[in-house]
């Protein structure tokens, strides 16, 4: 039995993909009579099958080798492309958080999606979701992970476009799309490009070639960039970041598992390509000033917004940038931890923000407040997921970001952890700030009849906590607790209280002035509209293509469809005009054979006369 | 064998066309759809009679018809006509299938698709140069009245004559150059096997190769001979436009390999960096002004010309996965472009009208068309190459295969890939998302019958994309053949991944 379940570790991606296929039944297409909601319930079946297939496996391979399995996907014309999978610990344990995640999300859909219709295409999808991160956290191939994030992006366009109505999700839809498209055509050029050089696409074979392979800087670098942007684009990271934010548009279950696992999975994949960029010193360099750049101004952004799924939306783009931070200083295992630690705490917090949502109509916070006594499960999963985000002991955030503060003073960093540290104070500003404004102060017209939420909402929130709560204990019991030195570890505490404390202190009592207009209008302005990248963007690439495809096709039209046009009215023309000649006058028509013969005989005896012309 | 494929529709054409009394059109689309039905089994039996692995043709006919003249009906198959072969089985179904019940003048309109059927196949099976023109011009007259009647109200009469004088010129400019390869280099025949080329000089096989390019390039289109087809797919109606973008276009193509790199693989050679460039502008131009457009029956027609620019490239790029990649790019091209102008097809019958300043919603799940919809989805991501689907396959044999030869060239063609999701977005949005304006939304339901065709091509479309095996093993020993046959390539240039060996999984 142990061994069927470790031999068949390749089916967990398959049994949400079919709960996913399964659920599409009830689209309206099909099946009415039943109402959508069995396609929920096959789909948390098909999770949780998924999940149990995964944990029950995760001690069995504990201590032992990898397992690998490939299969052949295309074989032709020298061209041989195998899906390779591998069964470690690691993979293993991420696909096992994936599903867990996944399962808990779609519960707590159950309830937030009580009266919508959308059941079926949001099911499919999320088992569309969940089938292919578990696909990519078990394949060994740089083809087949970009595969699965291309499939994802489309993903990602069909749930973001899920409540297609409304103009602001149709935007939404499109740029996620688009936007991600751009960083995964851009990994595409790479993966095309990589194998010619590198002769394999296998991640394992790949780091070995690495280490001894000699390549041309200029091919070096610009292989790497390649392969940083498709992560850049799925990590939301500067410039590739409007996307997420734009994404909030959907409906929130997705978004738990985009910010707390999709997102990171751009991650995942960065850290399995890490060994081919670190052969360019100049891919590298962008790698971790991109992430920086990102996580600062994203965490300025989140103080700035007032819609609550927005901070939390900006607040993964800068978690990522950090995590971008950490790979490029080669610190691969600590990236990954950041991403665990990070993705328990953000599922509560984007859990917390949906029972906060769900009954109180808005969602900005402005408009919410007083709402602790109301949310006795909400309130308390935000503060915990809060504290487990930011840098606070014991919980699991700042063991991750102490060991990358003491990474970077290892690497001679200091003004990158000076960073670190702004970072991490300004996260907390922005978290305290949303805990204060939405849970604190007085009620609202907007929280005054707020009901608490239904028991699949507040269930799995609870549980969340729960877990958050325990992520110290679980990185003891699978021993990957960093030890910390001490400069490092009461610095972050240090950052995380100033961030939060200040917050507490303006925001948390209503009475309390906010300094908001102590900052200068064009400077709140300029973070709280996400740096003008709309419409950066709307004047820059957007304005470029749309105006060069307007020139072509007028060329098109009046250029080269004009001249062949223009042939045709001419032999028209030419033929019209001709037709006069018949005008039925002997004299007339004589006159052109005379013409005609001695124009002839010219010709004809050119031969002859041409010695004679001078 | 392979005479059954010309004669059933042939037979069948006339079958129809002499109908005796006032039959109504639902009778004749039946009996055309048994027809079209008995063509489809009889090319699932040669798919499985046919030998995957034997290099050139198969289940040749012979039959000295003109000796006089080198006329010979000769008639075979190998790999890089049994996919077009099964495309067209495929589509001739599909297009009767999607053809109006009450449709004016159905005897001629039946005999006229079977006619054309019977054309297209004949000119992919045609092992001889006369023989294959007399075909390619044969299936003309059909399209042009198929345009010219039953196309859109507005201007058919002038795409229709555009479609005529465009493929006239090509099939006398292919006639030329087949005529200026055979005489000058004193062949006594036009069967494909007795051409000798070794005789014409470097010029004249340039010249030749030179007049096929140009004639061929008209009918796939090659940018900038291609303003015939936006007007011809958009007059034309849906049925007809599925039939001239899904396989006529590939007559083109299959004309260009078959005939330029099969015949003249010296000149191909020389020409091929250029044939890349022609390649690449045509993907480019494709793509942009598909973007620019407000009909997304114009838009689909446009987005073909990108998609046909592809086949160029990889054809040029001259390596075994490259032009594999090319081959089977012409029947994923066919697959999608046949569903996307079907589907196309159906909101405009449905909702009456292509702007898409004016569509909106259609994904609402009670008034809208959701299944429609869905399908579009599909069909426009699988074009855009999301993978999963057959586009994807395609165009990543391409660009993987060019790579090495033109790696610039592949590059662009990436990016163009990228405009293509942009111009589908566009269409998705403004067709699918969107509030349906419920003052205007009373279509009338797409029947079962309506949903079929749609619902075969996605489901083929999925499952070359998830097995391309099933795809490529037909056209790989073709192709790999015409390439080892090319003496001038330098073979090193192919990639060849050297894979390590794969660890055996350890588990005790």
């Amino acid at each position: 039995m142990d061994r069927w379940i470790i031999d068949n570790l390749w089916l967990v991606p398959t049994y949400a993909l079919f709960g996913g296929l399964l659920a599409l039944l009830w689209s309206p297409a099909f099946i009415r009579r039943t109402g959508p909601r069995p396609a929920g319930y096959f789909n948390i079946l098909s999770t949780g099958l998924a999940f149990l297939h995964s944990a029950i496996a995760l001690p069995l391979i504990w201590n032992r080798p990898e397992a690998t399995i490939s299969f052949n996907w295309l074989d032709a014309a020298g061209l041989n492309v195998d899906l390779d999978l591998k069964a470690s610990v690691v993979n293993v344990g991420t696909m096992a958080l994936i599903s867990g995640i996944t399962f808990l999300a779609q519960l707590f859909a159950v309830g937030y999606m009580e009266m919508d219709w959308g059941w079926a295409r949001f099911y499919s999808l999320l088992g569309l979701f969940e089938g292919g991160m578990s696909l990519l956290v078990l394949c060994d191939s740089a083809f087949f992970t970009y595969i699965v994030l291309e499939i994802l992006t489309l993903g990602t366009y069909l749930l973001v476009g899920l409540w297609f109505s409304q103009p602001l999700v149709v935007t939404g839809a499109r740029d996620a799309f688009l936007t991600k498209r751009v960083g995964d055509l851009v990994l595409l050029m790479g993966v095309v490009a990589l194998l010619p050089i590198a002769g394999t696409w296998n991640f394992t074979d790949l780091a070995e070639w690495a280490k001894t392979a000699e390549l041309d800087p200029t091919v070096a670098t610009l292989l790497g960039l390649a392969l940083v942007a498709g992560p850049i684009g799925k990590c939301a990271q500067i410039p590739l970041h409007l996307w997420l934010d734009e994404a909030m548009e959907g409906p929130l279950p997705a978004s738990i598992l985009r910010n707390a696992v999709v997102v990171p999975i751009g991650a995942w994949v960065l850290v399995k390509f890490q060994p081919v960029i670190a052969l360019s010193p100049v891919a590298v360099t962008v790698e971790w000033v991109v992430g920086l750049v990102t996580a600062l101004l994203c965490s300025a952004i989140a103080i700035a917004q007032i819609d609550i799924k927005r901070v939390l939306s900006y607040a993964t783009s800068a978690y990522m940038g950090l995590v971008f931070v950490a790979i490029s200083f080669g610190q691969l295992n600590l990236a990954l931890l950041l991403c665990f630690t990070y993705s328990v705490a953000m599922v509560l917090l984007t859990m917390s923000a949906g029972c906060v949502i769900s009954n109180c109509v808005t969602q900005d916070v402005t408009q919410l407040g007083g709402l602790w006594p109301k949310r006795p499960a909400a309130g308390p999963g935000f503060l915990v997921g809060m504290l487990g985000l930011v840098a606070v002991p014991p919980l699991g955030c700042f063991w991750a970001l102490a060991a990358l503060g003491g990474a970077l003073l290892e690497a001679n960093q200091p003004l990158i952890f000076a960073a670190l540290l702004l970072i991490n104070a300004m996260n907390g500003f922005s978290l305290m700030r949303t805990f204060g404004l939405v849970f604190f102060g007085s009620e609202s017209p907007m929280t005054q009849r707020a009901p608490e939420v239904l028991w699949p909402m507040s269930f799995p929130t609870l549980v969340m906590t729960g877990l958050v709560l325990h992520t110290p204990l679980l990185l003891i019991q699978w021993q990957i607790l960093p030890s910390l030195g001490m400069t490092e570890a009461i610095a972050l505490a240090t950052s995380s209280l100033i961030g939060l404390g200040a917050a507490a202190a303006l925001y948390l009592n209503p009475q309390v002035a906010k300094p908001i207009h102590s900052i200068p209008a064009p400077i709140r302005d300029f973070f709280a509209y996400d740096l003008y990248t709309a419409q950066l963007y709307r004047n820059t690439i957007v304005l470029v293509v749309g105006a060069v495809s307007g020139v072509l096709f007028w060329i098109d039209r009046f250029i080269v469809d004009g001249f062949v046009n223009a042939v045709g009215a001419l032999t028209v023309v030419g033929g019209q005009g001709l037709r006069y000649n018949t005008t039925g006058q002997v004299q007339f028509y004589a006159l052109s054979i005379l013409l005609g013969v001695v124009l002839f005989g010219a010709l004809v005896a050119w031969p002859i006369l041409a010695p004679a012309v001078p | 064998m392979l005479s059954a494929l010309i004669l059933i529709p042939a037979i069948g054409a006339a079958l129809v066309g002499l109908w005796p009394g006032q039959p109504n059109a639902a009778l004749l689309k039946k009996v055309s759809l048994a027809i079209a039905s008995a063509i489809a089994l009889w090319t699932l039996y040669l798919f499985a009679q046919v030998d995957v692995n034997a290099i050139g043709a198969q289940m040749t006919e012979y039959l000295p018809w003109v000796p006089q003249l080198g006329l010979s009906y000769s008639l075979g198959v190998d790999g890089l006509s049994l996919p077009l072969v099964g495309l067209t089985a495929l589509l001739a179904w599909i297009a009767i299938c999607s053809s109006d019940r009450d449709l004016q003048r159905p005897r001629l309109y039946y005999a006229m698709i079977l006619l054309a059927i019977a054309g297209i196949n004949g000119a992919f099976l045609a092992q001889n140069l006369l023989l294959f023109i007399m075909f390619y011009e044969l299936e003309l007259i059909p399209f042009y009245l198929l345009i010219a009647i039953w196309g859109s109200e507005q201007k058919r009469g002038y795409a229709a004559t555009k479609f005529l004088i465009y493929t006239a010129i090509s099939g006398i400019l292919v006639l030329a150059g087949f005529l200026a390869l055979t005489w000058l280099s004193g062949s006594s025949s036009f069967d494909i096997g007795q051409i000798d080329i070794t005789k014409l000089s470097d010029n004249a096989q340039l010249i030749c190769l030179l007049l096929l390019v140009v004639g061929f390039g008209i009918k796939i289109p090659l940018v900038p001979l291609h303003t015939w087809l936006p007007d011809a797919y958009v007059e034309s109606s849906p049925a007809t436009t599925v039939l001239l973008g899904g396989v006529l276009a590939k007559l083109g193509t299959y004309g260009l390999l078959r005939y330029g790199l099969g015949l003249l693989p010296d000149a191909w050679g020389t020409i091929a960096p250029g044939l890349a460039l022609v390649g690449v502008v045509s993907v480019m131009y494709g793509a942009l002004t598909a973007i620019a457009q407000k009909d997304i029956k114009r838009m689909v027609a446009y987005s073909s010309i990108g998609h046909m620019g592809y086949i160029i490239v990889a054809a040029a790029a001259l390596n075994p996965l490259s032009l594999l990649g090319s081959v089977a790019q012409m029947v994923s091209h066919g697959l999608i472009l046949a569903i996307l102008f079907y589907l196309v097809g159906v909101i405009e019958k449905k909702v009456g009208t292509r702007d898409l300043d004016k569509l909106n919603g259609l994904m609402s799940p009670i008034r809208g068309l959701p299944l429609t919809s869905g399908l579009l989805v599909l069909a426009g991501m699988a074009s855009a190459g999301i993978p999963g689907m057959v586009g994807f396959v395609a165009e990543y044999m391409v660009f993987q295969g060019s790579f090495t030869t033109y790696p610039v060239i592949s590059l662009l063609c990436i990016l163009a890939s990228g405009l293509t999701a942009v111009y589908f977005v566009i269409l998705l949005n403004r067709t699918c998302f969107g509030r349906l304006d419920s003052a205007t939304a009373y279509y009338p339901a797409v029947r079962f019958d309506e949903h079929l065709p749609g619902l075969i091509l996605t489901g083929l479309i999925l499952w070359l994309g998830i097995q391309p095996s099933w795809l490529v093993k037909w056209i790989e020993p073709t192709t790999d053949a015409m390439i080892a046959a090319i003496p001038t390539v330098n073979q090193s240039v192919a990639i060849a991944p050297t894979k390590p060996a794969l660890k055996a999984p350890a588990i005790d």
